[in-house]
């Protein structure tokens, strides 16, 4: 890919965005009943689906309690058909490792762990397709499947990618432009606060330039955030609405944030009423924060 | 908002897999249009440039046009010019970098009225491509649909010119829709710029330049040659008898079109051709050169094509000859090269025209090859210009099968001389070169037709009234550096091969026969040899050794110096030096040649004489000299008539090479050449000693004095046969004569038995055995030692130049075989026509030379043919002769004695033959599948034959003692290569032969090598 224009002198990038503008985000919570949590998300081309169980007694090894608060078990997979070489990727490569701890040091900075001491929660991700931003798409995924699941959080957990290409930052690279081998960061972040639940840098960058990186990083995982907000809307007013789509119907192209919410989701509701084994979330987006018209936003992505 | 799309791509990996690649792509509604027309501009948030209001129109060119016509764009004065994207990316794509750095440049320049539209990025104008359409045909349907849309935009109030090269869209769309106007781009210029003279040049020539492109890649697409298939399919057809696999032989009359391939061994015998395969065409006979191993596909016999029977120069290409062909023949194209033929190879350079013509990318020539049957050569050189004038040697590296030539690089140079650019004594050498061209007579005696003269002698009178003998050896050295690669090829030929009508040179033609040659009146480089002699005693007084210049004055065969030095003038008209002269100046000029031709053969005899009184060997070795008539086949054999000039020049050659031998060993005394010859083992003579009895003579063989003092003795007046036949065989059972390295000999070792000298070498003939060149810089650098100067380059050290002598003396023995058996086939072609019954010319006269228990071995004086003849044949008959002296066979039995045979019938008739008996013979041909042919000899009658040219071998039985001191030649061990290389020879002759009765047999000879006639006794230097 050498020699690609990763950004025309008229400021397009490659596949047709302004820098900072994100890809095309769908996503829907509670794909799956027998989880306690689920959602899937598509970051562009970028496929992730999450499920969360817990929290729950400790399993395997009693020793690995913690007395004080719940113990986060992450772990990352991607399918051997999510790159354009179909690989054979098995568990516990380096690089799956590595992203399971990564998402689990996010999350234990994002979940009210104290609130659940002896306990576990497992967050279980797996990649369908990545096309760049595979960090970003798992921790957005997550976020929807452990609200899903009723975990309480500190915040929404928002994550987003940033390059930099001729002195430009680029928000939520694409996999030609990471590709491409220039500096790549990966920020998560908790929107309300401004707190940074994770950074990470690849390759190297000056750091006269970190802060704007960083600046478009973190307005990308706000604009996320935006829109991840409206997703959990949706969802809880489907859920009301006890509105039941049929699955399989596909997206509909023209509205990205549109939700198609299984029949399970009903029970799902009813059932963590029913239970009761799971706390009252001791957040709730929407008391937050006011919806917010995201289709307006300059740089967000409707 | 953006509307997401996505495009599949198909991209080819490093592996070669293809990889589908879903890429996103993203529409938006509002795209800057950069126009000043446009309705919205708040939405279309242009910043940068805007299009200049005061346009008629804008212009949009197609992708094509870009690419083609970008130079025309860049001009200022063409205004409002909107770039598609679509467009753009194709340049980037499709002309690389630096061409899409322009129009970069040239969307940034705002002295330019041009813009960018992002076509693809606006979800009105993108249009996905189809599936099945081509890149192009959807590059112009976008463009195409964003003009329509940008038209619409700007409300419709500014005409849109759309410029494209494809007349199939200017079809489609240009009266598709109002306002938008599809036109070329010649056709834009000359409507709306009909002025702008220097786009419409420019157009033309781009316009031009491209037509040519496109008539190359018609021609060839790309790929000149089918590849060639892989090793083992070639082998498995061959195997399966799909393809036939042979050896190449290029037309030399037509290389471009046609070539023949010879088939190899087996696969003739299943494939019924009989007949060589032809490969019509450069492209049928795909990449391969002369002399390849290839394996050919037959062609569908309806492609069959014919020989050209039309005259055609060599120059004409694929498509001269129309002439109708000759009947079709198998035709067949190469589908691989099994083995390579490449070697280097001697080419002119193109003259400085033909290299502007060939266009500006100079760096890459094409150079003709010497040889009509090389295709040319691409090579790449720096100094064109300089070699301009000169003959180089080129290697063939490689040929792809995108090139319509082989690539080679630039080996090393070699000396033109032609009638245009002349050869040049150069003014550096005149310095350092003594002068003999005006101060001495020169002249060399060969061979007649010799054309590598390597000796000339000069004779004169100095002031003082002493005599001055020069021998004047061309000056190889000078052309030939140490470790070129004329040197590295002569060193590993070693020595010119010369067979009985031709010979294989040792160095190029350019060296051996024109510039290295000593040509009569033309200025030569030498290296020279002057002794002073006393007047009377012809005592050496003084000898010189040094390089000189030279012109020779005269170029005389041995028959003229002879008739002239018997005082026989009239043979003055043969000499072409004598012809142009009035009759004053040649008189004067006469005389001065045959006083010198005298003054030289006295100086011999008495430098003879005194080697003679040291011991020194007159040999005899049968040598028959084949004379061919003009269509080639074989006249007459003739043994050689030796002549007093021949001892002369021998004389003079042998002294000079004993001189160089002391001087370069007293310089170097452990890494000087030399030539010994052993004294040979006593019992080889044994055969010798008991031949001799038989006549009455008693041979000494205890010294080489003794020997040849017993062997002058030995003549019977009533037969000089017999003394001829005694010295060969004294001549057989001598030892070989070799070369060695003084460093790795004890010092009496160095003795030459035959020759009786005790320090010799070979001096006298660079051009033909590489021996000689060593020797050359031996001497050279013993006379730089003598002047304290530096010696140039590096001599071979003891060990290496032992390693050397023992190539060399190999190859000579190769050499000696080849010459053998070329002889012996000669005289087989010349009996073979010849109907033993009836031809008078089979019959001859013979000479026992040795008895065996069943026949006699015969010396055929006549031709110089030795062979058995049976007494007894296969059915147990023996021969018998009646009264009347003719034989028959009858039953009896044969009874051999010491120097006799009797054959006794069983009715009682006996017949006995002597030694030295002559017979009549009939030679006749015995025909041989596994084998050559040899010859039979048949006693016919116990009389001697009759004939009248006796006489003449009579008549030349005085000259025996005065007979060509032979180089001993016992029969050799086989030389492996020599002798294959000669088999594979006389095969193809025969077959050759065979196929065509009446035809030449030289026809296929004279493809492999141009026919040189020469005459063998030329290597009487010893």
């Amino acid at each position: 890919m050498a020699g690609l224009e990763l950004l025309s002198d008229q400021g397009y990038r490659v596949d047709g965005r302004r820098a900072g503008e994100l890809r095309k985000i769908q996503a829907r919570m509670g794909v799956f009943a027998q989880a306690d949590g689920s959602a899937y998300i598509e970051q562009g081309n970028t496929k992730a689906l999450a499920v969360v169980y817990g929290p729950h007694e400790i399993r395997g090894s009693r020793a690995r309690a913690l007395p004080d608060r719940a113990l986060v078990n992450c772990q990352y997979s991607s399918a051997t058909f999510s790159t354009g070489e179909r690989k054979r990727r098995p568990h516990g490569d380096r690089k799956s490792c590595e992203m399971g701890l990564q998402l689990r040091q996010t999350f234990e900075a994002a979940i009210l762990t104290q609130l659940h001491p002896r306990s576990q929660i497992d967050i279980y991700v797996q990649v369908l397709q990545a096309d760049g931003g595979t960090y970003a798409a798992c921790v957005n995924a997550a976020t929807l499947a452990v609200l899903d699941a009723g975990i309480p959080m500190r915040d929404f957990v928002c994550a987003c990618s940033a390059g930099f290409v001729d002195g430009t930052a680029l928000a939520d690279l694409s996999h030609v432009e990471e590709a491409a081998g220039g500096p790549q960061l990966a920020l998560a972040l908790l929107p309300a606060s401004g707190q940074i639940a994770l950074l990470e840098m690849d390759a190297r960058l000056h750091e006269d330039h970190l802060e704007r990186v960083l600046e478009a990083a973190a307005q990308a995982a706000r604009d996320v955030h935006t829109l991840l907000d409206r997703v959990v809307r949706q969802h809880r007013a489907e859920l009301r609405g006890g509105h039941r789509l049929v699955l399989g119907a596909g997206f509909p192209a023209a509205d990205p944030a549109h939700l198609h919410v299984g029949e399970r989701h009903g029970l799902h509701h009813g059932g963590g009423a029913v239970c009761g084994r799971r706390p009252c979330p001791g957040f709730c987006p929407g008391l937050r924060r006011p919806p917010q018209e995201v289709g307006g936003s300059a740089s967000g992505l409707a | 908002m953006l509307q997401k799309r996505e495009k599949v791509l198909l991209l080819r990996t490093f592996q070669g897999r293809t990889l589908r690649i879903v890429r996103e792509h993203y529409l938006r509604p509002c795209v800057p249009c950069h126009s000043p027309l446009c309705p919205q501009p708040a939405a279309c948030s242009h910043d940068g440039k805007l299009l200049s209001s005061d346009v008629t129109h804008y212009v949009i060119p197609d992708w094509k046009v870009v690419q083609d016509y970008l130079e025309i764009l860049e001009f200022p004065e063409l205004k409002g010019i909107i770039f598609m994207q679509t467009a753009c990316q194709a340049v980037q794509h499709q002309r690389g970098r630096r061409q899409y750095n322009k129009l970069r440049n040239l969307l940034k320049d705002a002295r330019h009225d041009c813009i960018l539209f992002a076509n693809e990025f606006q979800q009105c104008c993108y249009l996905p491509r189809e599936r099945g359409e081509s890149m192009e045909k959807w590059q112009t349907r976008s463009i195409y649909n964003a003009a329509v849309w940008y038209y619409h935009h700007c409300q419709d109030r500014m005409p849109i010119v759309m410029v494209t090269e494809d007349e199939e869209a200017i079809q489609q769309y240009g009266s598709e829709t109002e306002g938008v106007f599809v036109i070329t781009f010649k056709n834009y210029l000359d409507n709306f710029w009909p002025d702008l003279k220097a786009a419409h040049e420019l157009c033309d020539s781009i316009l031009q330049s491209r037509r040519e492109r496109e008539n190359e890649s018609q021609e060839s697409h790309g790929k000149e040659y089918p590849e060639h298939l892989p090793l083992e399919v070639l082998e498995a057809g061959i195997k399966s008898g799909r393809y036939i696999q042979g050896i190449l032989n290029v037309n030399k009359h037509r290389a471009q079109i046609e070539a023949f391939v010879r088939l190899q061994g087996a696969s003739s015998k299943d494939s019924d051709l009989v007949s060589d395969i032809l490969i019509h065409g450069m492209k049928a006979r795909n990449r391969s050169i002369h002399g390849d191993v290839v394996v050919v596909e037959l062609l569908p016999k309806n492609e069959w094509k014919g020989r050209t029977v039309a005259l055609c120069e060599n120059d004409c290409d694929d498509k001269a000859s129309g002439e109708s062909p000759s009947e079709p023949m198998p035709t067949g194209r190469v589908v691989g090269i099994l083995q390579k033929n490449w070697r280097d190879y001697v080419v002119t350079f193109p003259s400085k025209e033909e290299v502007q013509s060939q266009g500006k990318n100079a760096q890459k020539i094409l150079v003709t090859p010497w040889d009509y049957r090389i295709p040319k050569i691409r090579i790449s050189t720096q100094q064109a210009e300089t070699l301009q004038d000169f003959r180089v040697v080129v290697r063939i590296d490689s040929w792809e099968s995108t090139s319509v030539y082989p690539n080679g690089h630039f080996m090393c140079e070699m000396p033109v001389n032609t009638p245009e650019s002349p050869w040049k004594v150069s003014p550096e050498e005149e310095q350092k070169r003594k002068d003999l061209r005006k101060s001495h007579l020169v002249f060399s005696i060969d061979p007649k037709g010799c054309e590598d003269v390597d000796d000339t002698l000069s004779v004169r009178t100095l002031n003082n009234g002493n005599l001055e003998l020069g021998v004047h050896i061309a000056d190889v050295t000078h052309f030939v550096a140490p470790n070129s690669y004329i040197d590295i090829e002569a060193r590993t030929r070693a020595t010119t091969y010369y067979l009985a009508d031709r010979r294989y040179d040792m160095l190029p033609s350019v060296l051996s026969a024109d510039l290295c040659s000593l040509l009569g009146g033309v200025d030569r480089y030498a290296v020279s040899i002057m002794w002073e002699l006393d007047k009377a005693s012809y005592e050496i007084k003084k000898v010189w050794y040094g390089r000189t210049i030279i012109r020779s004055a005269y170029k005389l065969f041995y028959e003229a110096a002879q008739e002239l030095l018997d005082g026989n003038l009239s043979v003055v008209d043969d000499i072409p030096e004598f012809k142009d002269l009035d009759e004053k100046s040649r008189q004067a000029k006469l005389e001065e040649l045959v006083w010198a031709i005298g003054k030289l053969t006295d100086i011999a005899r008495h430098v003879r004489a005194k080697r003679d009184g040291c011991g020194a060997l007159e040999l005899e070795g049968v040598e028959v000299c084949v004379q061919l008539d003009d269509k080639k086949n074989i006249h007459d054999l003739i043994p050689k008539q030796p002549l007093e000039v021949h001892e002369t020049v021998a004389e003079c050659m042998i002294l000079a090479n004993h001189w160089v031998a002391k001087k370069i060993w007293e310089s170097f005394p452990h890494q000087a050449l030399l030539r010994q010859h052993p004294p040979p083992h006593q019992e080889f003579f044994s055969e010798l000693r008991e031949c001799a009895k038989a006549k009455g003579f008693f041979i000494d063989t205890r010294s080489n004095k003794t020997l040849a003092d017993s062997l002058d003795n030995a003549n019977d007046p009533h037969d000089p046969i017999v003394n001829r036949l005694l010295r060969s065989m004294a001549t057989q059972a001598m030892s070989n004569a070799l070369y060695f390295s003084t460093g790795s000999c004890a010092e009496e070792e160095f003795h030459h038995y035959g020759l009786a000298l005790d320090k010799y070498t070979h001096f006298t003939s660079p051009i033909r055995r590489y021996s000689d060149i060593v020797v050359h810089r031996l001497l050279m650098a013993a006379i730089s030692k003598d002047k304290k100067m530096e010696i140039k380059g590096n001599l071979f050290s003891n060990k290496d130049l032992e390693e050397l002598c023992r190539h060399i003396n190999n190859r000579n023995q190769a050499a000696q075989h080849s010459q053998k058996q070329s002889t012996e086939l000669f005289q087989c072609m010349y009996f073979k026509d010849k109907d033993p019954a009836t031809e008078e010319r089979c019959i001859s006269d013979g000479v026992i030379y040795s008895i065996r228990t069943n026949g006699v071995l015969l010396f055929i004086p006549r031709f110089g043919i030795k062979g058995a003849a049976y007494l007894k044949n296969k059915d147990g008959l023996v021969i018998s002769c009646g009264p009347d002296s003719c034989s028959e066979w009858k039953p009896g039995s044969l009874q051999r004695f010491q120097n006799k045979i009797t054959s006794t019938t069983t009715d009682g008739e006996s017949v006995t033959f002597h030694l030295f008996d002559h017979v009549t013979v009939r030679i006749s041909i015995q025909a041989s599948r596994c084998h050559s042919d040899t010859i039979r000899l048949e006693i016919i009658s116990n009389k001697p034959y009759k004939i009248p040219n006796t006489e003449l071998i009579h008549q030349s039985s005085p000259l025996l003692k005065s007979e060509l001191v032979k180089e001993v030649t016992k029969s050799v061990e086989e030389a492996q290569l020599a002798q294959e290389v000669k088999v594979n020879i006389i095969q193809e002759e025969y077959q050759e032969y065979r196929q065509t009765k009446g035809r030449s047999l030289y026809t296929l000879l004279e493809e492999i090598r141009d026919l040189a006639l020469l005459d063998v006794s030329n290597n009487y230097g010893i």
